[in-house]
């Protein structure tokens, strides 16, 4: 039976085989698809960024699931295309007589397809953009914001509050950074030895440590709660163990706990310093040594 | 074609073995990039084995399957080996190989130079292997970030071996460049014009410019490092600029993946018309898009770093060339489509990789975008969804080129197919496998998991990730199997395959007018080239001498 180039002429062979093919497909494609089911049940797999609980953490979840709307399509085009080509185009479906059209090229479509993800991109680019300037213009906030001053090293964090005390979190024996809600706060990061990277994904992106100059980022945190993070930047053995806990407290709470920090930096228990001499504000900030946590602070307990 | 009437030399029959002394001493650019492509296979398993047991650290919360130093180690000699040494090379031997066939020269233009230069490779891998036996290999991730490297935080002699190995390295990979430039410029038969090179030529022009441009730069980063080692410099310490080390390391890292993709770029470039029975669509700007992606890559390098803090305006710089890479890319994907959009097509084992890559690297291409946001990439970025992101364009780029390209050219340089069955279940495993380990490693990262961690602990809410973790381990050693039944086909099908014939595939290019394998003066004649598919002219029964007039593809 002679065979023509136009496959709708040999609609009917093609849709049976078409069809005879599809089944063969939708097991596979269950099988993938379900696979990983119990996996994704018991981890709560998520295909998004989590929405963040500081303004700047919401606006990068946003941006993400924008920039998912054309990546989707792009996707389920380009795959349609191809999958198209494998079910219709075979050589054994088509017979040895077919010939295929001897295209070298066709300008229109190859402008066109030039220009669109060209679009795309400026597109992406410009809300990109404006994101940047919206909450990672350099300096953030005002002065009268409250300014924490956060220094890494090798495997923890120190966290020195405006108040002038410090708490020290060393790798897993976490010490939360305790911040009020609803208040924007600067954070200032460096380091004292390598390159860390400061992340808390519910609250907003990575910031690196880097020894030698000051680095910042902020967040306003509006719910009540504590949001867990790690150092983001391979910086040793214990990179691993250097955990981060971010608890946010209502600004009463927080209040409270500062004058407890006070208190307990203030007295500082005979052992610890030979220098008899607390004069309460002076010292604290200065000295960056890990301080033994004091009691008063919040359980460490990861519990949301 | 008529087959070739001449005595073929003894040593060049297609038999498995050849006497140690003609490896050791051959200038042939044929035996030498198949000593590339050997190198780079044994890399391959070498790197495949350190994955595997990082996949089994990370099987459950609190692995202790090796200490973290160890891990560290293995996460750097994986990286390390994967890009230095498996997939850089092999395609450096598969252009070794076919680029002088291709334009229908006798050999390269520098042939003492080319033996130079590969065997600069096993030394290269040996300085950074003997580490592992002289108190510890480099543990700072493939990319040693300054100042972690430096002596300080460093003492032991890895980060010096790892560097003087990836000095060597980049010689040995300008000395190549150098010698592929001169070749394709010099050494074209009669009628190969520029115009009528075949893509896979463009790509190697490409890569070989770029390497020849950024190697230096990697060498000189090095060069300062062991500087601040050695001499206690401080061009990188804390008391320097660490962040001056991630802008040439980047400077040359990310040209890099364009030097491990863009050959892949161009093997498919040819798989795709010989098996859909169709020219080429649109060859100009596919050699313009090559070069758009040379130019850009050199232009982007700092979005490896949009955590550091930089100004706004100048990430904004980086953003922007980042994201216009989606066009050129799209382009080439676009005009593949096209070519292979109502052929004949031949679902051989390459096409079958060929159509497998374009699948999943469009995936690596597409949260490639996300990653080029700036704002979105501080969640991102060093997370898993950069080491998913990474394999899909690694792996399911740069490897399915290569496993397309074996399966390709294997019957010219050993005169014998690859096993059908064999390769069926190469391209099922791998492909499967593939996608099941690396799909979910994306949440992994979008729930917070960083990247280089030797475990999680437990305890702050990541034991979420077990569950996640467990599966890829399982999906990895399916990936693992994949290539098991790969070097099985290569090692069986070398020995015992079905004999192939001059030109199996019915293909376009030179390579296909010459015996399988080629004799070592590669042609005694070479054919007439009117056109960039010669061998398609010669066998005369399609119609390519005359560009058809352009008609919508439906």
């Amino acid at each position: 039976m002679p065979r023509s180039a136009d496959f709708y002429t040999v609609g009917v062979s093609y849709r049976s085989r078409l069809v005879r093919r599809l089944a063969l497909a939708a097991p596979l494609v269950t099988i993938l698809l379900f696979l990983p089911a119990p996996v994704l049940a018991a981890s709560g797999l998520s295909p998004l960024l989590p929405p963040g609980v500081s303004p700047n953490g919401q606006n990068l979840y946003n941006l993400y699931n924008i920039i998912s709307i054309p990546a989707i399509i792009v996707f389920v085009l380009v795959e349609g295309l191809l999958l198209t080509i494998v079910v219709r185009d075979r050589r054994r479906r088509l017979g040895p007589n077919y010939k295929p059209p001897q295209w070298h090229g066709n300008t229109r479509l190859e402008i066109a397809w030039t220009v669109a993800p060209l679009v795309l991109m400026i597109a992406i680019g410009a809300l990109s953009f404006t994101e940047l300037q919206r909450d990672f213009q350099r300096p953030f906030g005002s002065p009268s914001d409250m300014e924490i001053d956060i220094s890494a090293h090798q495997f923890g964090w120190s966290y020195t509050y405006p108040q002038g005390f410090t708490v020290s979190s060393e790798g897993t024996q976490v010490q939360p950074l305790v911040v009020p809600t609803g208040r924007l706060v600067r954070i200032k990061l460096d380091s004292e030895d390598v390159i860390h990277s400061w992340w808390v994904p519910e609250i907003a992106g990575k910031t690196d440590a880097v020894p030698g100059y000051d680095n910042y980022t902020w967040f306003n945190i509006q719910q009540v709660g504590q949001y867990r993070g790690e150092c983001a930047e391979l910086c040793g053995d214990g990179h691993y163990s250097m955990q981060i806990m971010v608890k946010a407290v209502t600004p009463d709470d927080f209040d409270a706990w500062v004058a407890q920090e006070q208190a307990a930096q203030a007295t500082p228990s005979p052992s610890s310093s030979p220098s008899p001499s607390p004069s309460p504000s002076a010292s604290a900030s200065a000295s960056p040594s890990p301080r033994p946590s004091a009691s008063a602070s919040p359980s460490p307990s990861p519990s949301r | 074609m008529a087959t070739l009437a001449l005595p073929r030399p003894k040593s060049y029959d297609d038999s498995f073995w050849k006497p140690i002394s003609l490896w050791l001493t051959t200038t042939d650019h044929k035996l030498i990039g198949i000593m590339y492509m050997t190198t780079g296979m044994l890399s391959f398993v070498i790197g495949g084995v350190f994955a595997l047991v990082i996949r089994l650290q990370l099987t459950q919360p609190n692995g202790k399957v090796v200490d973290a130093d160890t891990y560290n180690q293995l996460i750097s000699a994986h990286g390390t080996t994967m890009i230095f040494f498996f997939v850089t090379i092999f395609m450096t031997g598969i252009a070794n190989y076919f680029v002088p066939i291709m334009i229908g020269a006798r050999d390269m233009a520098f042939p003492r130079l080319n033996l130079l230069g590969f065997w600069m490779i096993p030394v290269s891998i040996l300085l950074y292997y003997a580490a592992f036996f002289t108190g510890g290999a480099l543990n700072a991730g493939w990319t040693a970030y300054a100042p972690l490297t430096e002596r300080q935080f460093n003492p032991g002699n890895g980060v010096d071996f790892w560097a003087l190995s990836l000095i060597v390295w980049a010689i040995s990979g300008i000395m190549a460049s150098t010698n592929f430039l001169t070749t394709i410029v010099a050494l074209r038969a009669p009628g190969m014009r520029l115009s009528r090179l075949p893509l896979f030529v463009w790509a190697q022009i490409s890569t070989s410019i770029l390497l020849l441009i950024v190697g230096a730069p990697l060498a000189a980063a090095l060069i300062l490092l062991e500087f601040d080692r050695q001499f206690g410099t401080n061009f990188f310490t804390t008391a320097g600029r660490p962040v001056l080390y991630q802008h040439l390391f980047w400077f040359f890292g990310h040209p890099e993946v364009y030097i491990m993709i863009l050959p892949g770029f161009g093997m498919i470039s040819e798989i795709i018309p010989v098996f859909s029975r169709k020219p080429i669509f649109g060859y100009s700007t596919m050699v313009a898009a090559l070069f758009g992606i040379v130019f850009l890559s050199m232009a982007v390098w700092a979005h490896h770093m949009f955590t550091v803090g930089m100004d706004i305006y100048v990430e904004t710089f980086f953003m922007i060339m980042t994201m216009l890479i989606a066009v050129p890319t799209g382009i080439k994907f676009f005009n593949w489509i096209a070519t292979a959009w109502r052929g004949s097509i031949e679902f051989t084992l390459p096409m079958k990789f060929a159509f497998g890559f374009m699948a999943t690297f469009l995936i690596g291409g597409i949260t490639g975008i996300y990653l080029s946001s700036v704002p979105v990439d501080t969640q991102l970025h060093q997370s898993y969804y950069v080491v998913a992101h990474l394999h899909y364009v690694l792996f399911g780029g740069s490897v399915m080129t290569i496993f397309a390209g074996t399966y390709y050219w294997f019957p010219k340089i050993t005169g014998r197919k690859l096993n059908e069955t064999l390769g069926e279940w190469h391209f099922w495993t791998v492909f499967i496998g593939f996608n099941a380990t690396f799909l979910v490693m994306h949440t992994l990262g979008l729930e917070g998991m960083p990247r280089r961690i030797y475990t999680y602990p437990g305890g702050f809410g990541e034991e979420g990730w077990g569950a996640t973790n467990a599966f890829i381990t399982v999906a990895s050693f399916l990936v693992a199997l994949s290539v098991l039944i790969f070097l099985i086909n290569l090692v069986v099908s070398w020995r015992s395959g079905e004999v192939a014939g001059d030109d199996p595939w019915e293909g376009n290019t030179l390579e296909w007018a010459t015996s399988s394998p080629p004799p070592p003066y590669n042609f005694d004649r070479v054919p007439p080239v009117r056109s960039f598919m010669p061998l398609r002219d010669l066998r005369g029964d399609r119609v390519t001498r005359e560009p058809v007039p352009a008609e919508s593809p439906s």
